[in-house]
């Protein structure tokens, strides 16, 4: 990598495949497209289960599985300073330009943009999600948030929405943060190659079934619709502690002819569950982004969705049908898309998609975020305390303290192991010259399926 | 179609067209990622839940508060003359049966239904109940005996202490239709904390019919004065008011020929809780700063039964 304005970056979450889901599509795709622009790419994420170590992926994307257990919702014990070692080491050995960390519940990523801070690394946070103000939790995670995103060089939000609530949270001014919405691998997400007959309306749903994806106001509006609509059929996928009440629904108003339950759904089968109905509807509470609508939109389902979050964002107006989250308006919002459905054409919607999303686009607007984050000086700790202190009255002053004391950490670490003893990686170039689009696309769904 | 119409608007005007608030369609033209919109945050409600306060209703509201202190405050009373040997088990016998009448009485006052079989129902359960109680008593008396007496205090005054913390002043665990509160669980561990206290008071007295009148008497008081209470407030507030006053005054009297700190420490708390509370709640109001927007997560409009 010696050109010049080529990175070196290293993505940090604690969400990476084997999981799947936004985040861990989002990191993959925005890496692998960054690589194809001649940046070099690696990914940090603790272990899952014995999967520890290096691995690589398509296209020679190297991932370093941290031997660090996660131990809730996938997320690693919050230490502090116990991962500063190792994430010294790899931003050494890969030499490393900028940090790139995902998602605001991700203790490792917290934990690595604050070790790269003191390191003297320029970095950059990227939020997927959305937080209320009012209880416990919030109010935690977005002091977390606050203390992490005080020193960051840029920070991209993945929708409007998700920008305001992030300055909101934390106080960062609105110019350093960045509005990049998610994409879909349209080529993964093509319709289905005759139009679908429409005798039969059948309405998909997709998701986890919890209380926050609106399982609930399912329950309410399936057996409404079935009532009004008496050719329309719905099938679920997904599973979670909500199934057993549609289930119970289900029963009540002998729907079983009717209400198909798939139980989880591998993503690589998502599409060819999508390309058998004609309408997607998304009853989720709160949302930041919601690619399952982008991966319906692409094959060409017409989008029933409750208006969250940064839903509204999403698709133009003439793709989607938006609803309050109240089962009546649902009910309604449904019949006019079973209206509306004629005009749907969705090979047509499949292309329109292809223009409105690209990772490629994605990875070309992160660049120019890269870009900015490099041309921030360089400030030493001093400098950077007061921007910590800022943060509130106790809280300031505690964060403080606890980034002295990693810069001592640091320091100790360097008598300890200079720079010098750790050794850099060759550089290998993996990417075979014929390797096309379409191939890593199908390796990309490969991978998805271990 | 964005395309199209940029170069619409560029046809007709020289500028670039107008920034919209979307995620599709790549980078708008004329705009960075990093644009922010006059827009920005317009969506955002601030205060929007927030209740005005009046003082004095704050204040009427908190005498529930100081009612139940004082209550609590007889019943430690009534401990104390107990194992001080003032009163004796006869008089203890007939203060239970005199306040079960005197709750009886209030209930079917100001209760809405009347029928026979419901106070027939009432009956069949509270003898069973003091039937259970009075076989039971030998048990209590020497079930924690062999602690010493200062750890029963010391348990007994914490005990106390954590029951009128949690207890649930709302009254709401007393309405059993919409107990599907979060305060259902706090509030049962208040009861507990109580009837442990007066288990632990019994151990210390004479006699097992002292011991029976006892917990008899504090169960009594910790199970249904909250219920008595409700329903005096649920039928005049005025009655409720003078009720709450009179007990207040009977408890402070009873407190200053007890002990003259012990009073000052009640009159205190009860100034406390109904005069600078109030204020103070009244005053730390200003501060108060609520952010609602396209954020928050949708709340259902009906309610989710599991």
């Amino acid at each position: 990598m010696s050109q010049q304005g080529k990175h070196r970056i290293l993505m940090v979450s604690d969400f990476f495949y084997p999981n799947f889901g936004g985040v861990e599509n989002h990191i993959y795709y925005l890496s692998q497209c960054l690589m194809k622009l001649g940046h070099k790419v690696v990914v940090m994420t603790h272990a899952y289960k014995n999967r520890s170590g290096v691995r690589y992926m398509t296209g020679g994307l190297k991932v370093y599985y941290v031997p660090w257990k996660p131990f809730l919702m996938q997320n690693t014990l919050p230490t502090f300073y116990g991962t500063l070692p190792i994430v010294r080491t790899i931003l050494i050995r890969e030499r490393i330009s900028i940090v790139h960390g995902h998602q605001a519940f991700s203790t490792l990523c917290h934990e690595a943009l604050m070790h790269a801070r003191t390191m003297g690394y320029k970095v950059v946070f990227t939020d997927h999600s959305l937080y209320g103000f009012a209880d416990v939790g919030s109010i935690h995670m977005n002091k977390v948030l606050q203390f992490t995103l005080a020193d960051v060089s840029q920070a991209i939000c993945v929708s409007h929405t998700s920008k305001e609530n992030t300055v909101l949270r934390s106080g960062l001014p609105p110019e350093r943060v960045f509005v990049i919405p998610n994409a879909v691998d349209t080529a993964m997400f093509k319709p289905a190659p005759e139009r679908l007959s429409s005798h039969e309306i059948v309405i998909v749903v997709i998701s986890r079934l919890v209380y926050r994806k609106g399982a609930d106001l399912l329950v309410e509006v399936i057996p409404e619709v079935c009532r009004l609509h008496p050719n329309v059929r719905f099938i679920i996928g997904g599973d979670g502690p909500k199934r057993v009440r549609l289930e119970e629904m289900r029963e009540k108003h002998s729907l079983q002819d009717r209400v198909d339950m798939l139980g989880a759904v591998p993503h690589a089968k998502v599409q060819s569950i999508l390309i058998t109905g004609h309408i997607f509807l998304n009853s989720s509470l709160t949302e930041a982004f919601c690619i399952a609508i982008l991966e319906a939109a692409s094959c060409g389902l017409l989008t029933v969705s409750t208006r969250v979050g940064g839903v509204p964002e999403v698709l133009p107006d003439d793709m989607i049908v938006l609803a309050e989250p109240d089962p009546s308006d649902m009910v309604l919002a449904i019949t006019k898309a079973i209206h509306l459905l004629p005009q749907i054409d969705p090979q047509a919607m499949h292309d329109r998609m292809k223009k409105l999303y690209s990772w490629h686009d994605v990875a070309k607007r992160t660049e120019i975020v890269y870009d900015r984050a490099l041309n921030c000086p360089n400030q030493n700790l001093v400098e950077r305390l007061p921007r910590y202190l800022s943060c509130g009255a106790w809280a300031g002053k505690l964060f403080c303290v606890v980034m002295i004391i990693d810069f001592l950490f640091w320091r100790l670490l360097q008598l300890w192991q200079p720079d010098r003893d750790v050794e850099v990686v060759p550089h290998i170039n993996l990417t075979s010259p014929q390797s096309g689009e379409e191939m890593w696309d199908s390796c990309a769904a490969d991978e998805r399926c271990r | 179609m964005i395309q199209m119409e940029s170069r619409m608007h560029r046809n007709t005007y020289p500028t670039f067209p107008k920034w919209r608030k979307v995620a599709y369609g790549g980078m708008q033209p004329g705009f960075d990622d990093n644009h922010t919109d006059e827009s920005f945050l317009e969506d955002m409600i601030m205060n929007a839940n927030v209740v005005k306060r009046d003082l004095v209703k704050v204040m009427l509201d908190s005498v529930s508060i100081s009612q139940y202190l004082c209550i609590v405050a007889l019943v430690v009373l009534v401990w104390t003359y107990t194992l001080r040997d003032i009163f004796t088990e006869r008089s203890l016998v007939l203060l239970n049966i005199v306040l079960l009448g005197a709750g009886f009485f209030v209930v079917l006052l100001t209760a809405e239904i009347l029928s026979f079989g419901l106070l027939l129902n009432y009956f069949l359960k509270i003898s069973f109940f003091i039937t259970g109680l009075y076989v039971l008593s030998p048990v209590y008396q020497t079930l924690t005996r062999s602690i010493s007496s200062d750890s029963i205090w010391a348990l007994t005054a914490s005990l106390i202490i954590l029951h009128l913390f949690l207890h649930d002043y709302s009254g709401s665990t007393v309405k059993a239709s919409r107990a599907l509160e979060n305060s259902i669980f706090t509030s049962n561990i208040s009861l507990n904390a109580s009837i442990v206290a007066s288990l632990l008071i019994a151990s210390r007295l004479p006699s097992r019919l002292h011991v029976f009148a006892i917990v008899l008497f504090s169960l009594q008081v910790f199970l249904f004065a909250p219920f008595v209470s409700y329903c005096i407030k649920n039928s005049s507030f005025r009655l409720h008011l003078c009720f709450s006053l009179g007990l207040m005054g009977v408890t402070l009297f009873f407190v200053y020929r007890l002990h003259l700190l012990l009073f000052i420490f009640l009159l205190s708390i009860l100034v406390f809780v109904n005069l600078v509370c109030p204020y103070w709640l009244i005053r730390i109001q200003e501060y108060k700063f609520e952010i609602n927007g396209p954020w928050d997560e949708a709340k259902l409009c009906f309610d989710v039964m599991e």
